[in-house]
């Protein structure tokens, strides 16, 4: 809401410190979003007087004059002295009051400098009305009455300079949405006497209003009121300078006299009001028949701004028998509108029900200054008050006669809200002793009827424009924050039965976090929108535990539309971004949720996903380190940290085949299970996915459920004893079939090697087919023989050894390599 | 020449070979040529028998006496030339130390969990757990339950994400659903209240969505940290009280807390919180607007109709609420210049913190 002050000022003293005025706006609930100042047209014009008037040397025509301009020119001495203006107009005298525009004024491109006429020096301009834009006489210059105070600037003497500041009003304060509103809080909130707006009502016609329209609402609780007012023989013209400059000053434009007069009530009263041509809703009989009712489904209706908009049931219309006029509350009929020709004015002042108000603009995208009034409650009370003022203005200013009475339907009438304060209640809340009498002072100033009540309370009657007091607690908000917040001691609750506790989830996620930080990862966020053509394109859209797309109804862009089933088309796009901006290095995770939709239920699975990229190495070579570029086995690694901080047990990692996991290249796909479930998956993104991601590859990722590690991780560990007596170590190495795999092997020197094999550990896998032949392999293990409670001797090692070797060789066909 | 002149001439020798050695491996030679197995003195040891009777008691003494000389001088000298090899070595072995150390490249935690965590742990710190909830939410919680009633003009000012229902429910506004993007965290409150019994002191950070197309200063993704309290006695001065705690552990003990009454349907009375400007110092600069305050959060005492959803007495309990913006924090904390760096994955940006 724009508050012109100028405005503000015809019905409350304006406080003088604009700065202050607007901190205790901040301070009292009413933010100030920003300052705007007009009349800045006329910096450097001020009021002058003509000292003395000289015909000029060499002219028959102009006028050499000392004129007074205050203090605004010094001279030498300090002292005031007068500018020197040669002026070629005739309709002045010494003594007189003028405009003055000294050097620097600005009219539009024309700068007032410094200059000779005709050899005489001239230091600015006498100014007529023209030059100064406010009319068109520009016979003379502009005299100014007698008393005008020389050297005020021109703008602060006209009353033409303005502060007009831009209020955030919050939805529980409608009555904030007019000035007569803002004059009552300005008032409660610096004491200070308010005038109302008066108006003087003659209602001129012969005939009655009565006899012109009648009303009827169908449905009280969507129209709780409903008034008509007639005036006849209106002109319609243009708006008096004064009228336009108010409404402007809210932010609306100049239309004709009667929709100005429309928006004036509007702005200053907080009433919307709608006129009608009373000749374009007037049945056959000659009378209008005004019906407020719902629309019926599927009517078209062209609003004033000449869109045509589908009708629901749940919006309600004004209409005549004959069709609809007007959206009601949001929006006047193209062809009822008032026009140039119109000579009879139908008037309408009513309130609506502020949720179909709400609904049938938001149905339709169009809000507007009434619908935003409606939505927030406007006080049915007062709608008598607000047609009689807008009917004595419309006859006043476009020259019409009112007809006799006011055509009301109101079926719905509010009540002030009946309150009971509890002081001791209020001070327990607030935590300060807040005296009753400051109590009662400002809820008097808020307009509210207050009496004493028993036990320490007080009867509050609250005034209806405050449709937002219904409660006690809403009265406890208005005094706090008119008694000022500052005001409350700050202190800490004192709760004894507060223990912050920290789940296992959260534990969990930590420890996932710092191991991915240990890893070298680095964390991400990424858009949980995502496109819906996304997942086909990396070729995880086969997969069936991801549900179906959560769609959005009203998303920013295509390609946000969905919400995503996956992490990783996110991390590609980072990977590309980075990749086309020169850094090639990139480690990137995120743990962030994943929806996945499920037909028929309203609400998706939402899944919590630790998902990472590596791209590839870790770092740049330096001087005396020499990264590798990332593989299928960093990746991995990376799962191998989480499954030892977690201690997960029973992990396995299974190939994924090509048809499993497409998205994967395969020969370099698993899948995580531990505890005999599924955690995730890890491998290298198919070359062909990459490249619909524009990636370069390759690219190792990864991605786990949270709730499945959560699940299978120990959250303690059984302690065993640190080894005491001294290991032997045995190398070897089996030379094997490529299908051979490096799990088959363990297991078979494990389940080989008994209660005395400690560890297994591969140093080295080596091929060469001419010295190994083709398609075999050479697997190098170091294994570590250990006893617990004794120190083995060699003969026992090379027992145990032998036969690990010969059971490992007989089971997997390896031979070893000498 | 007497077996003995001999010995001596051989002691002399052997001395200034010694004395010559400049390595202890030379040092070593002369050790073998003359105490070996077949050394020069040795030999005189062994050849004792050949020794005339008469003389072998003095020449035994005098070789004896020399192989101490010998031995003693060997250790003297060995030790200094194993001092001065370590000096040599230790000389050999010095490193520019301003090249780069081989450091492990550890991860980094992105900025947003940053400050998340940094708020949790500041009101572990005062007794609060840590809960959370699903971004996608119903109608219910994320607006009714907060007593922000259909039609309410309040939603207006949120621009929500709509989902579609696969419940197949039709609201009575087109595109507008039951199921929707949370626009606050706030939603958190109700499942808690619902769910558990006062006392309560939790805080919930998380995702949330709203309608803002991305520019330097909108995401229409962002996070935001909620927090309520629920308990017997608690009073609008513990909210400022927590607040200004609050601050001061987050931007310093010198950062002023300011209330401003303002409206959110689920608080009342309710208020925003600024803080004073850290640029300049609440003087008035280009960063507040001249005001000397920067806007960190809304907040206020849990309005009774919020309690009575969760079946909560108002009249035994009382309680507040809050909830900040944490991309907000960052733009205070640490200036970032384009929110949209905070989503992109750029690495550059990432590893700064």
């Amino acid at each position: 809401m724009k508050l012109s002050t100028k405005w503000l000022s015809e019905y409350v003293n304006v406080p003088v410190g604009l700065k202050d005025f607007c901190d205790w706006l901040d301070l009292t609930g009413t933010g100030v979003e920003g300052v705007e100042e007009t009349g800045a047209q006329f910096d450097k014009v001020v009021v002058g007087q003509i000292l003395k008037k000289e015909a000029h040397p060499d002219s028959d025509h102009m006028w050499v004059c000392q004129v007074s301009v205050g203090e605004n020119n010094l001279g030498k001495d300090g002292q005031p002295e007068p500018l020197q203006i040669v002026c070629g107009a005739q309709n002045f005298n010494e003594g007189d009051k003028i405009p003055v525009a000294m050097v620097g004024a600005e009219f539009g491109d024309f700068k007032i400098k410094k200059s000779k006429l005709r050899g005489v020096t001239s230091c600015g301009m006498n100014c007529s009305e023209r030059e100064l834009g406010l009319g068109n006489n520009h016979e003379g210059i502009m005299i100014l009455p007698a008393d005008a105070p020389v050297g005020t600037p021109f703008a602060e003497y006209m009353g033409l300079s303005d502060k007009v500041i831009d209020l955030e009003i919050t939805p529980n304060r409608p009555d904030c949405l007019s000035i007569e509103g803002l004059a009552r809080e300005v008032g409660a909130m610096y004491r200070e006497k308010v005038t109302y707006p008066t108006y003087n009502l003659v209602e001129d016609a012969d005939d009655a209003t009565a006899d012109h329209v009648d009303v009827t609402i169908e449905d009280p609780e969507r129209c709780p009121r409903y008034t008509a007012r007639i005036i006849k023989d209106v002109k319609i013209g243009p708006s008096p300078d004064w009228l336009v400059e108010r409404i402007a000053s809210c932010g609306a434009r100049p239309i004709n006299n009667v929709v100005d007069i429309t928006n004036y009530v509007l702005f200053l009263l907080g009433q919307p009001l709608h006129s009608f041509d009373f000749d374009k809703v007037k049945s056959p009989d000659g009378k209008a028949h005004i019906i407020v009712r719902a629309a019926a489904d599927g009517t078209k209706f062209t609003t004033l701004d000449g869109e045509e908009r589908d009708l629901t049931s749940d919006m309600t219309v004004i209409a005549t028998p004959e069709r609809e006029v007007a959206l009601a509350g949001v929006m006047g009929g193209l062809d009822s509108e008032v026009t140039d020709g119109t000579t009879t004015i139908l008037l309408e002042a009513a309130t609506f029900s502020p949720g179909h108000t709400s609904r049938t603009s938001r149905n339709l995208g169009l809000i507007s200054e009434s619908s935003m009034r409606y939505e927030r409650k406007v006080d049915d009370r007062r709608i008598e008050r607000n047609a009689d003022f807008a009917a004595a203005l419309i006859a006043e200013l476009a020259g019409g006669t009112v007809c006799k009475g006011l055509v009301d339907e109101w079926p719905i009438q509010s009540q002030p809200a009946e309150l009971t304060f509890r002081v001791p209640r209020f001070c327990a809340m607030m935590g300060a002793d807040i005296a009753p009498s400051e109590i009662v002072d400002i809820l008097t100033r808020l307009g509210c009827e207050v009496s004493v009540g028993r036990h320490k309370s007080f009867n509050v009657v609250a005034p209806t424009y405050r449709p937002d007091l219904e409660r006690e607690i809403d009265l406890y908000e208005e005094v706090l924050r008119l008694y000022g917040m500052d005001k409350i001691p700050p202190t800490l609750p004192g709760g004894r039965e507060r223990i912050a506790r920290v789940s296992e989830t959260e534990h969990i996620v930590a420890r996932l976090h710092r191991t991915m930080s240990a890893c070298g990862l680095n964390e991400t966020q990424t858009y949980a929108f995502a496109d819906p053509k996304e997942l086909e394109k990396l070729g995880m859209d086969k997969r069936e535990d991801l549900g179906e797309a959560v769609e959005l109804i009203n998303p920013i862009n295509a390609d946000q539309s969905v919400m995503r089933q996956s992490i990783i088309p996110g991390l590609l796009d980072s990977v590309a971004y980075n990749q086309s901006h020169g850094v090639a290095d990139i480690q990137l995770y995120e743990v962030g949720n994943v929806f996945l939709g499920v037909a028929g239920k309203a609400l998706p699975r939402e899944k919590q996903r630790l998902a990472g990229v590596l791209v590839g190495k870790m770092a740049e070579k330096t001087w005396n380190t020499d990264p590798q570029p990332f593989d299928f086995f960093d990746g991995k690694g990376v799962l191998e940290a989480v499954i030892r901080e977690l201690a997960l047990p029973k992990v396995r990692f299974k190939v994924l085949e090509a048809d499993e996991a497409p998205w994967l290249q395969p020969g370099r796909a698993a899948q995580l299970n531990a505890a005999g479930a599924v955690i995730g998956w890890v491998g290298e993104i198919h070359p062909l996915a990459a490249k619909a991601f524009e990636v370069n590859g390759p690219v190792v990722a990864f991605e786990l459920d949270v709730e499945a590690l959560v699940k299978a991780a120990q959250p303690a560990r059984d302690f065993v004893d640190v080894p005491e007596f001294p290991p032997v170590t045995m190398d070897v190495a089996f030379v094997v079939d490529e299908a051979v795999t490096h799990e088959m092997l363990v297991q078979r020197m494990k389940s080989a090697g008994g209660k005395l094999l400690d560890t297994v550990e591969l140093f080295d896998v080596y091929r060469d087919e001419q010295r190994l032949g083709a398609g075999k392999k050479s697997m190098a293990y170091k294994l570590v023989y250990r006893a617990a409670d004794r120190t083995l001797t060699s003969q026992e090692v090379d027992k145990a050894h032998e036969k690990l070797v010969k059971k490992v060789c007989g089971a997997t066909g390896a031979e070893i390599r000498g | 020449m007497s077996i003995q002149d001999e010995v001596m001439q051989l002691r002399d020798e052997t001395l200034a070979s010694i004395a010559a050695a400049d390595t202890t491996d030379a040092l070593e030679q002369v050790r073998v040529a003359v105490l070996g197995k077949s050394g020069t003195l040795t030999a005189y040891l062994r050849s004792m028998g050949q020794v005339p009777k008469e003389e072998r008691a003095t020449v035994g003494k005098t070789v004896n006496i020399v192989r101490g000389e010998v031995e003693h001088a060997l250790e003297h000298r060995k030790e200094d030339l194993s001092a001065s090899e370590l000096e040599a070595q230790i000389a050999a072995g010095a490193v520019d130390i301003t090249l780069p150390g081989r450091m492990q490249q550890m991860g980094t935690r992105h900025l947003i969990s940053r400050i998340t965590d940094e708020i949790a742990e500041i009101f572990h710190g005062i007794g609060y757990t840590v809960e959370s909830g699903t971004e996608i939410e119903t109608d219910y919680y994320n607006f009714e339950a907060l007593n922000t009633p259909e039609d309410h003009p309040a939603r207006g000012l949120q621009d929500t994400f709509y989902v579609v229902d696969k419940s197949g429910a039709v609201k009575a506004v087109k595109g507008e659903s039951d199921v929707l993007l949370r626009t606050q965290t706030s939603g958190v409150q109700a499942h808690v209240m619902e769910n558990q019994k006062p006392p309560i002191y939790m805080i919930a950070p998380g995702k949330v969505y709203r309608r803002d197309v991305a520019d330097p200063s909108h995401l229409p993704q962002f996070n935001q940290v909620e927090g309520l309290v629920v308990d017997k006695g608690i009073t609008f001065g513990d909210l400022k009280g927590t607040l200004e705690y609050f601050v001061k552990q987050m931007f310093g003990e010198e950062r002023k807390t300011r209330l401003r009454p303002h409206f959110f349907p689920f608080t009342e009375p309710s208020a925003e919180a600024d803080i004073s400007c850290g640029i300049c110092h609440g003087e008035g600069c280009r960063f507040c607007k001249g005001t000397g305050w920067v806007e960190v959060l809304g907040c206020g005492m849990v309005d009774p109709n919020v309690f009575a959803y969760a079946d909560i007495d108002p009249e035994v309990y009382s309680g507040f609420a809050f909830g900040m913006g944490v991309e907000r924090i960052a733009c205070l904390k640490y200036n970032v210049p384009d929110l949209r760096m905070l989503l992109n994955g750029d690495m550059r940006f990432l590893r700064q913190f």
